[in-house]
């Protein structure tokens, strides 16, 4: 059963910030070891030092604490949703030692229509920076709603 | 840091050396371990099935970096710009995949190239598409 959204109520949300958590600090280990799990041999991810960077998808695995806005209507159920995709914009990279500040915005709500019916797509911008106020990672979550 | 690929020696319509490998269940694990991810979908079989999935499969994030990888395998560390990925259809684990990409359009002033990526099951079906902004030197 589609969920029946009202996208003119949601609109009026999007843009706010609703969520903002700190991470870290972030350790050599956990950089060797997500990326060794993408097959990543070479040093500069993988070799403990003052050379050693994160995976430049290293970010993604940080959240906030809330997954939706509080005040997003109920009928959008975080349990039916799909990941759908995710954008990526790279800053600097992260750095053993590094805190991740992440903040979590309503980026976009919107529509569309398909075969199977009616589907929602909800964005959530993530903007990731350091301990120096350097942005490390903006990234886009889409989640499709049926 | 190693090696950037040269701009002047890219051109439009460039295909990238493509990747093929067995993407297994042991190295989804240890994404999921690594990525904050470990959860029945993506560690095991019988609680995927729990959630009506066909097994376990391949996080999202994951064929995000794997993606992410690639291209930095072409291009050298370092040179990822943007990566604008859209997930597709479920990437089963224990079969093959093959990465591949195109460049699509090359930017001067700024040295940057244009590249439509994707990951297809052995079959050709493409799970995940992408496309990314890639510095060259």
């Amino acid at each position: 059963m589609p969920v029946a959204l009202d996208l003119e109520i949601v609109r009026q949300i999007v843009g706010q910030e609703f969520d903002h958590a700190t991470h870290g600090p972030v350790t050599a280990e956990e950089l060797i070891a997500f990326a060794r799990a993408l097959g990543e041999t070479r040093p500069e991810y993988t070799e403990p030092g003052p050379d050693l960077i994160g995976h430049p998808t290293y970010c993604v695995r940080y959240k906030g604490r809330k997954f939706y806005p509080e005040n997003l209507p109920k009928v959008v159920n975080v349990r039916t949703g799909f990941d759908a995709g995710k954008d990526l914009e790279l800053g600097v990279p992260v750095r053993p030692g590094d805190m991740i500040d992440v903040r979590a915005t309503l980026h976009d709500v919107y529509e569309k229509t398909g075969r199977s019916g009616s589907m929602y797509f909800v964005v959530i911008r993530f903007t990731m920076t350091n301990q120096r106020g350097e942005i490390l990672a903006v990234i886009d979550n889409r989640f499709m709603h049926r | 840091m190693s090696p950037r690929l040269r701009f002047d020696d890219v051109q439009e319509g460039d295909d990238l050396p493509q990747q093929e490998f067995v993407l297994s269940k042991t190295q989804v694990r240890e994404y999921a371990r690594a990525g904050g991810l470990w959860t029945p979908r993506f560690t095991d079989d019988e609680g995927a099935r729990q959630e009506g999935l066909p097994g376990m499969i391949t996080p999202g994030n994951m064929s995000l970096g794997l993606l992410a990888t690639f291209l930095e395998s072409w291009a050298g560390v370092g040179s990822l710009r943007r990566l604008g990925t859209t997930f597709r259809g479920l990437v089963l684990p224990d079969r093959t995949v093959r990465l591949r990409g195109t460049v699509t359009q090359k930017e001067g002033a700024r040295r940057t190239v244009e590249v439509d990526v994707w990951l297809e099951s052995d079959e050709g079906e493409r799970g995940v598409i992408g496309t990314a902004t890639v510095a060259l030197s």
